[in-house]
């Protein structure tokens, strides 16, 4: 059953398209009323119903509302530290991107300098050694490493002559 | 013994993240774990419009202020949230079983423009202890939710005894009101 006509197809199609528009155009509006340090700063705090994404990224409910609320303090003189300090009265530290440099949290900051270290310790000691290897002379060699394996070779020789 | 201490760091270092790794599995959820920041402290105010159902009793907003004396459950939900119609029936028979003792309150949050789901939800659960909307979710912001459902245990100062994320259970209901009520 054909609800539509073939003429009236592409008017519809059109409809739909303007109201995609406007849908989308009002969302942007929305977004767009807000200052630009809202975004920075909500970039800094972690969207508690989503994953891995931040107030300032998410497009969840939560994310917008909370956005706003950030828009709203900005207005009322609130600087950056004041917004981050609200939401980690109410959040705990778990809602900063950058986890302040305490307790456990200090692991985050510290274990990669650690590796690091530990990376770079290592590198040079297997450069060392292989430069240390590679600069030896071939003709020094340890007499009894010479003499094992002489007499590795007149066994297997002999072996050899047996067959 | 030398090749024994030059695969030492290597498993060593297996041995590790094989460690990291199994951490990792076993720990289960973490965001679920996280304690609330008001634990020991006082839950923030709220003043939210109630259903049309109980404005009989509490007037057309609660105050959260005005209600505190005994212990309470403040448990947040959603019309879109699956947990909570599962847990709505446990709610509903503790508020039937504690009665005046302990005053629960429900909160739809994270829930904008559904108030008619919400009655909805209510009434299919036949909900009778004060349930209020959080329709900019600004309670749910100022609690610190993760997500729905959550669940605050408050002693009758105000102060928060212990916060349960994901839907609750007769079992748990029972064993956190009974600690509220030592």
């Amino acid at each position: 059953m054909n609800v539509l006509r073939r003429t009236e197809w592409p008017y519809t199609l059109a409809l739909l398209a303007l109201v995609c528009a406007l849908a989308l155009g009002s969302a942007a509006a929305q977004e767009r009323e807000l200052d630009p340090r809202v975004f920075e700063i909500g970039r800094e705090l972690r969207c508690p119903t989503c994953v891995s994404e931040s107030v300032g990224e998410s497009n969840a409910a939560i994310a917008r509302e909370m956005r706003v609320l950030i828009q709203e303090q900005l207005d009322q003189g609130a600087n950056r530290a004041e917004v981050l300090a609200f939401f980690q009265e109410r959040y705990g530290d778990w809602i900063l991107q950058n986890p302040p440099m305490r307790g456990l949290n200090l692991l985050v900051w510290l274990l990669p300098i650690v590796a690091v270290l530990v990376a770079v310790v290592v590198i040079t000691r297997l450069l060392r050694r292989w430069r240390t290897a590679a600069e030896r002379p071939i003709d020094v060699v340890d007499p009894s490493d010479l003499d094992r394996v002489r007499a590795e070779l007149r066994g297997g020789l002999g072996d050899g002559a047996g067959r | 013994m030398s090749r024994v201490r030059r695969l030492l760091p290597v498993v060593a270092t297996v041995a590790a993240l094989s460690a990291l790794f199994l951490f990792g599995l076993l720990r289960g959820s973490p965001d679920r774990d996280i304690p609330s920041n008001f634990l020991g402290r006082e839950v923030p105010n709220f003043d939210l419009p109630l259903y049309e159902r109980y404005m009989s009793e509490f007037g057309p907003r609660l105050t959260l202020d005005e209600v505190l004396g005994r212990p309470m459950v403040i448990n947040f939900w959603a019309s879109w949230c699956g947990p909570c119609y599962e847990e709505a029936p446990h709610l509903q028979r503790a508020h039937e079983r504690y009665g005046d003792e302990v005053l629960f309150i429900g909160i739809q949050t994270q829930d904008r423009d559904a108030r008619a789901a919400g009655r909805a939800f209510i009434n299919q659960f036949g909900l009778s202890f004060p349930n209020v909307f959080d329709g900019d979710s600004r309670t749910s912001i100022a609690y610190g939710l993760f997500g729905v459902p959550e669940t605050f245990f408050v002693h009758a100062d105000g102060t928060l005894h212990h916060k349960y994320a994901g839907p609750v259970t007769e079992t748990i209901l029972s064993e956190q009101i009974g600690a509220l009520r030592r």
